[in-house]
């Protein structure tokens, strides 16, 4: 049993920085601009689709999808920020809530997207992005793991910990979370709001299309794999919402349990194990594992 | 005017008025002219199960323009209204309650997904309209029999189950058996003759793993496959999750072990051969299908060249030649029942029908009880770059797992 | 603004009623059927709209208490043999308290934490709804059989079109009532500042757990409409799509006004079959089409298009 119980879990490591990788753009935006964006798992698959694009059709190298994809993907959170939030923030009226209506165009977002993909008749059949390293198994010990998945691992470690230093350290990046504490306490020091969201999209955005090219070898590419953006809601709860290193930490500890109800309990419980944990963990500890104390927003 | 005259006219009103009531007592039903005969046609067209219905329907549309061509049934033409239902089943009631209340069709023709067709059951009973499904395999519809209900034109999920098992055992000998099933309604339908199939040929089924469609890490499910030591793998999962099986099963070194991938998770071979990516995984696969040769195999060219001439810019999917035997049929049933073709006449004739259709791998057949079109499948081994068919079809016998 | 509803006010309530007593047999059923679609889906936008609208709570357990009032409607009926008159506000206040016991611990989280948690229970109640086969039919889902009201036999859309315009009205004169009363005014001040309701002796807490009952309720009762003119209902009928669909409806119509809502409801259940006919050679741009639509009524409304009306604006301000 401890082999089964060692390769689940080892697998669950894996699987759960997938999930970790899309939950750190999801957390990016919701840390600078308080809005969820339902259009998460969309990303992450046209990502992955620009990407296929790029490899099969333009013949590019595999490093260079990544750059295609993630600034195709870049220009396309900007925009869509630049064009579609910030008309909907501009109609409000001071100290109004306009939340939902952000939350409602991103729901907006993901069926443009899912609907211009699935106009292209090569969508309608699964496909797989080749992985970016292939070759023999790595053995360790017991476990069996593909090389892609330890890249996978590799990858979303180094993302995480370069994010944490662009927020706490550069420049850029401090004025990005002054932006988010106090939008107009930001402006008034002289940081540009505007263009900071729009940055900040852009980057989420980017991160999700490497999230992306990353999963699809792993995932299977349809139209439809951004459901997988309730996983990544999920990992980044377990997390405590607001925090970067708390993704990963709550993507894997999503993906390790997972795979130990499946083998354990049975596999038709693999499906709701990941909500029964984002209630146990909001009831017993609403900050997530690693959030700070629940702070209350600004009145 | 004299007062006999008055009461004269108002006797002969009254009784134009009556007449002109009493005629529609015997009049034929509505969507049947002496010229043509209206169906209503639907199938999800977009949305994410638009593969498989789209082509289909767009098969179906091209049968009755083949039949029109030849001069119509009974000196009627074939009108087709055609609608999209997304696969969702609110839309699949409005479609039909269209249809039937406003557009005022004879049958309706359509239906690529299970649910939605049972959605839509009560209501055309109620009307006593014919509802001929498309390729749904509707097992929730049309078993129990209703008689309003046809379907089942490309076999049930109980077929599916039934002739999988049935292969595994007799054909490579399994005598330990592992089975993978989603946990919704199809999982339901194909483990239920499965596991009845076993149990009469007195074989252990030694896993049963019931996965759901959205699964993204078939670990816990493989592991426990391969730690149950079977002979033959049985794999019913759709077309994403089935390729994640495979390359597991791969991955945990099982490829010695057959394994037999249903149907509904290999749509086109060659492209799920890539998707796995691991010709090595593919040593030892076999795969079903319900028509009488390969996807693109010279029995089902005729089908294929066919739909070119009649669509040139689309390149028919892997479900193109599903939406044929049910526009036979229903073409079969019309001319069966002569001119005088009425609703109920017409499932009488359908009841009675038993014919090849040239493009699956048994008869389509009803009787008073039956409404489960087809029972057969074919398996085919396949091992990335060649395909060689099985020898002979297997059968659900309509009796196991019920 | 607050005060009991002025007979003006429920005066359209009685032309929804002679609408339902006349249409039905000069109408088509296809277009009563959509009418009894929209009326299911007003009494469920209502009731999200309770909570969202006026009390401000991003929650999303609402498709969880509809799937409960469907499935506690009928199980209450085959089951237990309880008449319909019985069973469906037996499985409306089932679903209440089941939003009550939810309410206790989500009320203790703030916005996404909210959101996400009622998501999760949402989720977690269709999973049970796919996997508690002995109740509900597992992923085979339910069949409906035609409920009746004293020897009335409903299960047609002429049938329960009268009922489910009684319905309608009643779910109305309630929003109307509950909205103007001084629990309205608690639940609009929660929404505005709960430091500031707090500090004005609301009992906020208490009355986010009520708001949330009682829009569980309002589920359940849109689930028991559901029974009505269904023949059939599966796991997938409460589904994260059918969420989006209602919370859609509800901010394209106007958060928080009731005639923002029910134009919500009309513009957005009437979609899918208004772009089915327009878009019949270009079926496969609907979902394309539909996002956009929404992205651009954001843009362009974001209050809901009860919000572009200026009176309303100044008064939704002041209040």
């Amino acid at each position: 049993m401890l082999p089964l119980i060692l390769q689940a879990a080892a697998s669950g490591v894996v699987t759960g920085c997938v999930y970790a990788l899309i939950a750190l753009s999801l957390v990016i935006v919701y840390k600078s601009t308080d809005v969820i964006n339902f259009a998460g798992g969309e990303i992450v698959m046209i990502g992955g689709y620009f990407g296929m694009l790029a490899l099969l059709s333009l013949e590019l190298p595999y490093v260079t999808i990544f750059l295609f994809s993630a600034a195709a993907t870049f220009a396309l959170g900007a925009a869509f920020d630049r064009v579609v939030l910030n008309t909907v923030l501009g109609r409000a009226s001071p100290g109004q809530s306009i939340l939902v209506a952000m939350v409602i165009a991103t729901v907006g977002l993901s069926y443009v997207l899912k609907g211009s993909v699935r106009v292209v008749p090569y969508t309608e059949e699964v496909r797989r992005l080749p992985p970016l390293f292939t070759g023999e198994p790595i053995f360790l010990g017991p476990v069996i793991l593909q090389r892609q998945d330890i890249a996978i691992v590799v990858i979303a470690v180094l993302i995480m910990l370069a994010l944490w230093a662009f927020f706490a350290f550069t420049l850029a990046g401090k004025a990005l979370r002054a932006t988010s504490q106090n939008p107009r306490a930001a402006a008034l020091v002289g940081i540009p709001v505007r263009r900071m969201r729009m940055t900040v999209w852009g980057i989420a955005s980017a991160l999700a299309a490497v999230a992306g090219i990353l999963l699809a070898p792993k995932l299977l590419m349809t139209p439809d794999m951004g459901v997988i953006v309730i996983l990544a809601f999920a990992a980044a709860i377990i997390g405590g919402f607001a925090s970067l290193p708390g993704c990963i930490l709550g993507g894997i500890v999503l993906g390790v349990i997972q795979n130990l109800v499946g083998l354990l309990i049975s596999s038709k419980a693999i499906s709701v194990a990941p909500f029964l944990v984002i209630m146990l963990i909001l009831v017993l500890r609403p900050q997530g594992l690693f959030g700070g104390p629940v702070v209350a927003k600004k009145v | 005017m004299t007062r006999g005259a008055f009461i004269r006219g108002t006797l002969l009103g009254c009784a134009a008025l009556i007449g002109g009531l009493a005629a529609p007592a015997t009049a034929a039903d509505p969507g049947i002219t002496d010229t043509e005969i209206v169906i209503g046609l639907f199938a999800p067209m977009s949305g994410q199960l638009a593969a498989f219905g789209f082509d289909p329907l767009q098969a179906a549309k091209m049968w009755y323009e083949e039949v029109n061509k030849k001069g119509g049934i009974h000196g009627r033409k074939l009108k087709v209204i055609v609608e999209d239902d997304k696969c969702n089943p609110t839309e699949v009631v409005a479609v039909v309650k269209k249809f039937v209340t406003v557009d005022k069709t004879f049958i309706v023709h359509g239906g690529s997904c299970s649910a939605a067709a049972v959605a839509a059951q009560e209501f055309v009973t109620r009307e006593k309209v014919p509802h001929i499904m498309l390729n749904a395999a509707g097992d929730a519809a049309v078993i129990p029999p209703t008689r309003y209900v046809f379907g089942a034109f490309a076999g049930t999920q109980r077929t599916v189950g039934g002739t999988i098992m049935e292969f595994a055992i007799k054909e490579l000998k399994g005598k330990r058996i592992a089975y993978i099933a989603h946990d919704d309604d199809f999982g339901n339908a194909n483990w239920a003759t499965a596991k009845a199939v076993a149990a009469k040929m007195g074989v252990e089924v030694v896993a049963v793993e019931r996965i759901s469609p959205r699964i993204t890490d078939v670990t816990a499910p493989m592991l426990k496959v391969r730690a149950a030591n079977p002979d033959v793998i049985i794999n019913t999962a759709y077309p994403a999750p089935a390729v994640l099986i495979t390359q597991k099963y791969a991955e945990y070194g099982m490829t010695k072990t057959p394994i037999v991938v249903a149907v509904q998770g290999i749509p086109l071979p060659a492209v799920f051969a890539k998707n796995v990516g691991n010709d090595a995984a593919l040593a030892n696969l076999y795969y079903g299908s319900p028509l009488n040769d390969l996807t693109d195999g010279p029995k089902q060219q005729k089908w294929i060249q066919l739909y070119k001439q009649y669509y040139p810019d689309r390149n028919p999917g892997a479900f193109m030649t599903y939406g044929l035997p049910s526009a036979m049929a229903i073409t079969a049933a019309l001319e069966k029942a002569g001119k005088g073709v009425t609703r109920e006449t017409f499932i009488d004739a359908l009841e009675t029908l038993n014919f090849d259709t040239g493009v699956l791998a048994g008869p389509i057949a009803f009787a008073k009880d039956r409404r489960d079109g087809h029972r057969a499948s074919i398996f085919i081994k396949f091992d990335g770059k060649t395909h060689k068919l099985a020898p002979g079809a297997y059968f659900w016998n309509g009796k196991d797992g019920m | 603004m607050y005060g009991s509803p002025s007979l003006a006010r429920l005066a359209p309530l009685l032309a929804l009623l002679v609408l339902g007593a006349v249409l039905p047999p000069l109408v088509p059923q296809y277009f009563l059927y959509l009418g009894n679609l929209l009326m299911m889906y007003a009494v469920l936008a209502l009731g999200l709209d309770l909570l969202l609208g006026w009390a401000g709570q991003f929650a999303f357990a609402h498709i969880a208490f509809f799937g409960v009032g469907v499935y506690a409607t009928v199980l209450l009926q085959t089951k237990l043999g309880l008449p319909y008159v019985v069973a469906m506000p037996a499985a409306a206040l089932l679903a209440g308290a089941i939003g009550l016991i939810i309410a206790i611990p989500a009320t203790r989280l703030r916005a996404v934490y909210l959101a996400l948690a009622t998501f999760a229970f949402a989720e977690g109640a269709q999973w049970v709804f796919n996997s508690w086969d002995t109740m509900t039919g597992g992923a085979d889902g339910i069949r409906i059989s035609s409920p009746s009201l004293f020897g009335y036999a409903m299960g047609s859309d002429p049938k329960a079109f009268p009922v489910m315009t009684v319905l309608l009205a009643v779910v109305i004169a309630a929003t109307l009532y509950l909205t103007k009363s001084k629990f309205g005014r608690s639940m609009c001040a929660i929404r505005e500042s709960e430091h500031a309701a707090s500090a004005s002796g609301i009992d906020v807490r208490g009355t986010k757990i009520l708001v949330f009952a009682i829009s569980a309720v309002y589920a359940g009762i849109a689930g028991g409409m559901y029974t009505l003119f269904n023949s059939f209902a599966n796991p997938e009928v409460f589904g994260f799509t059918q969420i989006v669909l209602v919370l859609s409806m509800i901010v394209v119509g106007g958060l928080g006004t009731l005639p923002g809502v029910l134009i919500g409801v009309v513009l957005l259940g009437l979609m899918p079959e208004i772009m089915r006919t327009a878009m019949r050679h270009l079926l496969v741009w609907q979902e394309l089409v539909y996002g956009v639509i929404l992205i651009v009524a954001m843009m362009y409304m974001p209050r809901g298009i009860w919000g572009l009306l200026p009176r309303r604006r100044r008064r939704l301000a002041r209040a």
